[in-house]
This record gives structure tokens, sequence and C-alpha cells, in this order.
């Protein structure tokens, strides 16, 4: 797992490096001192988890993010108190080990979590619904009219759907939708 | 992997190799082989011995595929090869397939999955029986007509009469994937099938999918790349033909 830090002070960057050398899951880290070469190495390459002062430039952070595909956990660091109202991805310097700890332990697991969805071989609920017209018998024309969608759109969640599945034929994917309960083996003649 | 030669014994090559078998059927020759070689088994049933090594070759390693040596074989060898696979698949393999598919009814505990997949080969069938009517009602007797004409340097009447507009062009466009309704039925049985009480029989049905799929995909690779470019030349040949009947 990597993760970015962007952090001005020198002591809170070995600080924090220090509480993620505790993680066995964590075996990248990067320090940036300024918003500028965090922004860099964003658009070169993205980390699981990102550590980030309040203070740095956001807005031009998530641009660079957003380019990315793999989007990072985002753990904000405060130099104050937290606010009342804050969450379990916001950092204080003024927070002990253990809630720090706890904190980035839980960041972990999320971005652990959205790796397992981004591989997982399950259909997204758009490709079951394309799934279930194609089962029907529908033409892709048919079902980008139905679904206001582009045929060009109909034909890469079909892409998708046959790689995920390892189906190809049409009587195939419709097997699949009738055991899956997708569609009701009365629904096709 | 050791390569084919006429002074093998027919029966090691088979030994080594099971699979060799079925093209030993296709070419219509008997097992029984005592102590024979391959080139005097070849000649004692009439098969010339390149088109036997470069068939049995080209079935094991499915990297080799001397389309130029194929081509250089008569059209009615690669013919009659083809139709006796037909004939094994049709009478043979896929009614097993299906016998073993309704047998599953007792095996999976969910009913509607084995009536479900039954439909399915059902449906397949068909489709694999109309496949194969239009090779054998159609290209192969075309093939042989326009083949019978260069021979004899004049048009056959029944090329004239059932094969005027008739051209192989047309059968290239439409000769599917037969085989891949077949990967998609083995992928489901393993993925999403619920598991069968017993897996003997279930597994066998995977296995002779599996086997009929690779079996499929050689039959169509001759067809695609032997019989159509044949094919092609001999219309090229009939070309000329052609103008001088005009
Ligand atoms: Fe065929
Ligand atoms: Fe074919």
């Amino acid at each position: 797992m990597k993760i970015f830090i962007g952090e001005s002070s020198y002591i809170i960057r070995k600080g924090i490096i220090q509480l993620l050398s505790q993680f066995k899951e964590v075996d990248i880290i990067k320090e940036f001192s300024t918003s500028d070469e965090l922004e860099k190495a964003l658009l070169e390459s993205s980390p699981n988890i990102l550590i980030i002062n309040t203070a740095f430039n956001h807005e031009d952070i998530e641009t660079a993010i957003s380019e990315s595909e793999h989007q990072p956990v985002i753990l904000h660091l405060f130099n104050t108190q937290l606010p009342h109202d804050s969450t379990k991805t916001h950092l204080s310097v003024f927070e002990n080990k253990a809630t720090l700890t706890e904190k980035i332990e839980n960041a972990i697991y999320i971005s652990n979590e959205n790796e397992n969805i981004n591989d997982s071989e399950e259909l997204s609920p758009r490709e079951k619904l394309v799934l279930k017209h194609v089962a029907l018998g529908q033409t892709n024309k048919e079902i980008a009219e139905k679904l206001f969608i582009s045929t060009h759109t109909v034909i890469s969640h079909r892409k998708n759907i046959t790689r995920k599945l390892n189906i190809k034929t049409v009587s195939g994917l419709t097997v699949y939708a009738i055991l899956n309960k997708i569609i009701g083996i009365d629904d096709i003649n | 992997m050791m390569v084919i030669h006429g002074d093998i014994k027919m029966a090691d090559l088979i030994m080594g190799d099971i699979n060799i078998l079925a093209i030993i059927q296709r070419l219509n020759i008997p097992l029984g082989f005592k102590e024979k070689t391959v080139s005097e088994v070849c000649i004692e049933h009439n098969v010339d011995i390149q088109f036997f090594i470069q068939l049995t070759q080209s079935y094991r390693d499915k990297d080799y595929f001397p389309k130029d040596h194929f081509l250089t074989f008569p059209v009615e060898w690669i013919i009659d090869y083809l139709r006796n696979s037909h004939k094994c698949y049709v009478e043979h393999r896929i009614p097993t397939i299906e016998k073993q598919i309704i047998e599953l009814e007792n095996n999976i505990q969910n009913q509607n999955s084995s009536e479900l997949l039954l439909r399915f080969f059902r449906e397949y069938i068909q489709e694999f029986n109309t496949h194969i009517e239009i090779e054998e009602k159609i290209v192969f007797p075309y093939t042989i007509e326009i083949n019978k004409s260069i021979k004899d340097n004049q048009l056959t009447t029944t090329l004239k009469k059932r094969y005027s507009n008739y051209h192989i062009e047309d059968y290239v466009e439409a000769h599917n994937n037969i085989e891949e309704k077949l990967y998609d039925l083995k992928n489901i049985l393993i993925k999403y099938i619920p598991p069968p009480t017993t897996n003997c029989k279930y597994n066998t049905l995977i296995f002779d999918l599996f086997r009929l799929e690779n079996d499929l995909k050689d039959h169509s690779d001759i067809e695609d790349k032997v019989l159509i470019p044949k094919v092609h030349l001999l219309e090229k040949k009939l070309k000329k033909l052609k103008m001088e009947d005009k």
C-alpha cells in the first residue's frame, strides 16, 4: 500500500511516518513539503491513502486526484484542535498516538475495501440492467433507447459484462440471468 | 514434442497421444494396428502419408499449422475429412452430451437449472445442425462441382443450374464460431450452477464439452484456413472457364 504525506513541517512528517511504520500493509511512503511537489507527484501516480495538511492548496490537489483512475482515501491533518463535527478522516497534531493509529487503521481498511470493489467481477447495478435487456433478447439499439444511453455505451457495458462473467453468447448470458434471478424463466418465450 | 514420421509404429503414436484417435476415425482407418508403422497403415488404407502427418501434427500442436502444405492436398480429401468429423459430432458426440445433461436432473439440487441447461443445449443443437447442413448441402457439393468442372475443363450442369450465383464468400460471411456456446456452457457449469450431488457425472460432462469445443476449433480452422482459401483458388480458375463458356 502506497501513502503520500503532504505536510510542511519536517517534525510532523517524521511523526506520521513513525506512526505508519506500525502497519505491515504500508510499503511505500512519500513525503512532500509543498503543495506543488505533491500535485506533481499525484499527476504521475496516485497513492492508496493521502494524508494532507489543511493548509495545502486543496483545489489543485483535488484536480490532480480527479484525473487518476484510483481515488485515494484522504486524511485531513489539522494544525489545530479538531472541530467538534470532525470525522474519522480528520486528524489533529494534538491527538494522541492511539487515536491517530486507529484513524489510520480505518483508512487502510477503507482503502482495501475500495480496491476489492474495483477488482471484483461482480456486475454493477447498471451492468445488471443492461444484462437484463440483453437476456430478454433486445438489440443494442433497443437497449440504448430504453435506458437513454448511446449504443456505444451499451456496447461497452456488454464488453464489461462478457469480460467479468466470461460468457460470450446471448444465450449464455440468458442462462446466467435466469440462474441469478435477473430475469425469470417465463420472461423468455 | 516428438516429430511424427512414417516409420513410427502407429500404435505407439496413438498411445503417446490418445487424441489422435479422432483423426484415425475421420480418415476411416480401422484400429488393430499390430506392429505396423504409420506409413504401412496409411498405404494399406489409401491415405496419403503427408496428409496424415500434417493433420496429426497440427492437431497435436496448436501453434503448428502448415497452411501452404495443406493447400497442396486435393480438396476431396479435405471434404471427406470434414464430413467424417461432422458425422461423428452429429451421431455421437452431441447426443452423448445431450444425454448427460438430461441425466443432470437427478444430479443437481435445483431442477430449474437442469431444465435451463437442456433448453440451452437443445437450442445449440439446432444451431449446430443448421451450420453443418449448410456445409454439407451447399458448400461441399459446390466445391466438388467446381473442382470437377476444372478437372474436366468444362462447367458441370449442376454447377450451372444450382450454383450460377453462388460464391464461397457467402459462406465466409455466415460461417460463425460454432464452439462459442460450448465455451459458455462449460463456464456456466463450472462457475454458476449450484454444485452437483455427485461430481463424477458432472465432471465427465464438463470434460466432454471441453473436448468438443477444442475439436470444433480445430475443425473450423481447417474450414477457414484450408477449405476456404482452396475454394478461392478454384474459383479463380473457374472464372476463366466461365468466360469461355459464354
Ligand atoms: Fe464443419
Ligand atoms: Fe463450420
